[in-house]
């Protein structure tokens, strides 16, 4: 399994996963038109032939045994520049008076647009198949998801300060954002899958004319409401928690949507970009052998240490089988095939 | 017979029963002895006082029943409904939130603080004994104060203002209240409403949230209460709207009832009003006519009485030598005299805020 830019070649693949992401995941719609836009926009991007505040750069997983794309990631380089990026940043006001004896703070929704310019961590989606109980220890979630940091560590003058992650927020079992009927169903005449599918198709304008522009007083909202606010979905969890790890943390910005939390990082904080380092590669025979000719990091062993190369078109990630020792690293000849590179070539590597 | 007269001292005690009876109870007349007494000293001070233009004057009158030696009623007037410190409304406004991309425009209503009410001159702490109500007693104690402003309009500014208190339910709580102020006070209406009387009610709206309040989250129980009277004010609110006075975009931030609002020039007793010299003749020769508010032109001495408009061929005002009694007036001097009938009332909202 390996991480690698999306190619002009891949819409059929592309279309594929869409089909499987369904509700909730607005940003791959199942467009075939759109989808060919997308992969074309990613592809300029990696040649970097956009503007650097313009770029989508989209990875897919690829299984090369089967050839089949598993899964999907996606680094925007700056969020906000071509149409208007929104939050709600949850704020506190005092509210008090020594005669009254009162002294309480309430709680306040700003709307905001304080992330434009920041980087954005999205689209991670990942194929069922290749994430049951018997293929957890192939760790291709974490793969997706740390791949990005890489990718970012080493063309770290491409994007800004800052970096963001959007959590999905709560949805009771009729699959109905309480956030969204006490709040949202107010000012927009749409349900939430339609509001959500246009903010997915990047069609934002229509937030900025219809929402509440003055703070919204959480008070008056429901306790179901006021209870999702910086809440995620169940499903959406473990990967608030690898963020987590990786220091992003909730800073009080929340999906005007759904509520759910946004967690953001300085991107130099980022664990991931400050712990991986470069290395010198070493290709092994006797490595390949050893591992019996299996893929390794798929041989039952959970894998531990993230190779990624270091040119932006034909980047890739993968999994190996052993950390470096000083500043050089031995990759088994499968491993190297993976990646496309050679002895004396450098890469990236992480400890995860 | 019925008098309206400047309050004094020895007024104190009725106005505290006044204060205890009224329905609801009223912000602006609390039932607390020191603070009737300073409006009281107040009052005497603003009547006793060379005034150019309008200050933090107020004006309290008292509801004589002559025959029983009773006070039974009081109305104030504030020259400026917030001359020290602002006088807070809500007003509502509608906003457009239009999306071309979706092809919608929808309206959004909300209700922002304001003190635009401040400059206006405020009618308001009335409280009549329930005996009279219904009676011209009740029309007297509430307009005699406009015969008043109109003697002295300089004391008062051009606008005129009435807050009518809100709706309550049967429990005697305001809706608007339990889904507004109660979420920053987390005190009942009646206790909030209590200490806004003792102390200001500007002191506690500058606790207030300060932002706009989208009127769709509020509960529907309280969006019904905007603007809405209550019960006991029905007809009280009628005969204003019949004197001239307009709703406004304005309502109380506590239990959103109506703000209303009138131009001096607009209003049926200003335009009505007219002096005669008065000519004393025995209540039994007075031929019969229409009531009318009599008013004598003694600053500090005002009384206000009803009496026919029985006029002379040569527009001489006949009066009983009772009626000239009370209002200490002698054959030849003039007194303000004014229908107390009002055409029928026109509910109409304020064409200056459409």
């Amino acid at each position: 399994m390996r991480i690698r830019p999306i190619a002009r070649g891949d819409l059929d693949g592309l279309q594929a996963l869409s089909r499987q992401t369904g509700v909730g995941f607005t940003s791959l719609p199942d467009n075939r038109e759109f989808l060919a836009s997308k992969i074309e926009s990613a592809a300029r991007a990696f040649e970097e032939r956009t503007p650097v505040d313009d770029r989508l750069y989209f990875f897919v997983l690829e299984d090369e045994d089967s050839g089949e794309l598993a899964g999907c990631c996606a680094i925007e380089a700056q969020v906000g520049r071509e149409v208007p990026f929104y939050h709600y940043r949850l704020g506190t006001l005092a509210h008090s008076s020594v005669q009254l004896d009162l002294h309480r703070t309430i709680d306040t929704l700003f709307l905001s647009s304080d992330h434009t310019g920041d980087a954005e961590v999205a689209s991670l989606f990942l194929r069922p198949e290749y994430r049951g109980a018997d293929r957890r220890h192939e760790r291709n979630g974490a793969l997706l998801s740390k791949a990005r940091w890489l990718f970012m560590a080493q063309f770290r003058d491409r994007f800004p300060d800052k970096v963001l992650a959007e959590m999905r927020g709560v949805f009771n079992e009729e699959g109905v954002s309480p956030f969204w009927e006490n709040l949202g169903s107010h000012f927009f005449p749409l349900n939430f899958n339609q509001a959500d599918r246009l903010t997915g198709l990047g069609q934002k304008s229509f937030i900025g004319e219809l929402m509440p522009k003055f703070p919204i007083y959480t008070t008056f909202l429901s306790k179901e409401a006021q209870a999702c606010i910086g809440e995620v979905h169940e499903h959406t969890r473990p990967a608030l928690e690898m963020l987590k790890k990786e220091g992003l943390r909730w800073e009080g910005y929340i999906d005007i949507f759904d509520a759910g939390p946004t967690v953001e990082a300085y991107i130099d904080d980022v664990r991931a970009v400050r712990n991986s380092t470069l290395c010198q590669v070493e290709v092994s025979a006797e490595l390949a052998t050893e591992a019996g000719g299996k893929n390794e990091g798929e041989s039952g062993e959970r894998p531990e240490w993230l190779v990624s190369t270091t040119a932006m078109v034909g980047f890739c990630a993968c999994w190996v089988g052993r950390g470096p020792e000083g500043e050089v690293i031995t990759l088994s000849e499968t491993e190297a095939r993976r990646l496309g590179v050679g002895a004396g070539d450098t890469v990236r590597v992480l400890s995860t | 017979m019925l008098v309206v007269r400047p309050a004094r001292s020895a007024d104190l005690p009725a106005l505290e029963r006044l204060a205890g009876t009224a329905t609801p109870r009223l912000t602006n007349l609390p039932a607390h002895r020191d603070r009737l007494e300073e409006r009281i000293t107040r009052s005497q001070r603003s009547f006793g006082r060379a005034v150019d233009f309008p200050g933090d004057e107020h004006y309290t009158f008292v509801l004589e029943d002559r025959e029983r030696g009773e006070v039974v009623g009081t109305a104030t007037i504030r020259a400026q409904a917030g001359a020290v410190d602002a006088y807070y409304t809500y007003r509502q406004e509608t906003l457009i939130h239009a999306s071309q991309q979706l092809n919608v425009r929808r309206e959004v209503q909300t209700l922002s603080l304001s003190h635009e009410v401040s400059e206006a001159s405020l009618l308001c702490a009335l409280s009549l004994d329930p005996r009279y109500k219904g009676t011209s007693a009740e029309s007297l104690l509430r307009r005699a104060r406009l015969m008043f402003i109109a003697q002295y309009p300089e004391r008062f500014a051009d606008l005129l203002a009435v807050a009518f208190p809100g709706f309550l339910d049967e429990a005697g709580e305001s809706p608007f209240w339990a889904s507004v102020g109660e979420h920053f006070f987390q005190r009942g209406y009646q206790e909030i409403n209590h200490i806004a009387g003792v102390r200001s009610k500007s002191f506690i709206a500058e606790v207030m949230p300060q932002f706009p309040l989208y009127l769709p989250l509020l509960t529907p129980p309280a969006r019904a209460a905007i603007g809405r009277e209550h019960p006991d004010h029905e007809v009280a609110l009628e005969e204003m709207l019949a004197e001239g006075f307009v709703r406004s975009r304005h309502v109380d931030i506590f239990d959103a009832g109506p703000v209303i609002k009138g131009e001096r020039d607009r209003l049926e007793t200003f335009r009505r009003a007219s002096w005669h010299p008065v000519r004393i003749r025995p209540a039994s020769s007075l031929p019969d006519a229409e009531p009318a508010m009599i008013a004598n032109q003694k600053l500090g001495e005002f009384r206000c009485v009803v009496a026919r408009y029985a006029l002379s061929p040569t527009g001489q005002l006949m009066l009983s030598p009772e009626h000239a009694e009370i209002l200490g007036v002698e054959e030849g001097r003039a007194v303000l005299a004014a229908p107390l009938a009002l055409p029928d009332a026109i509910d109409a909202l304020d064409e200056g805020e459409l």
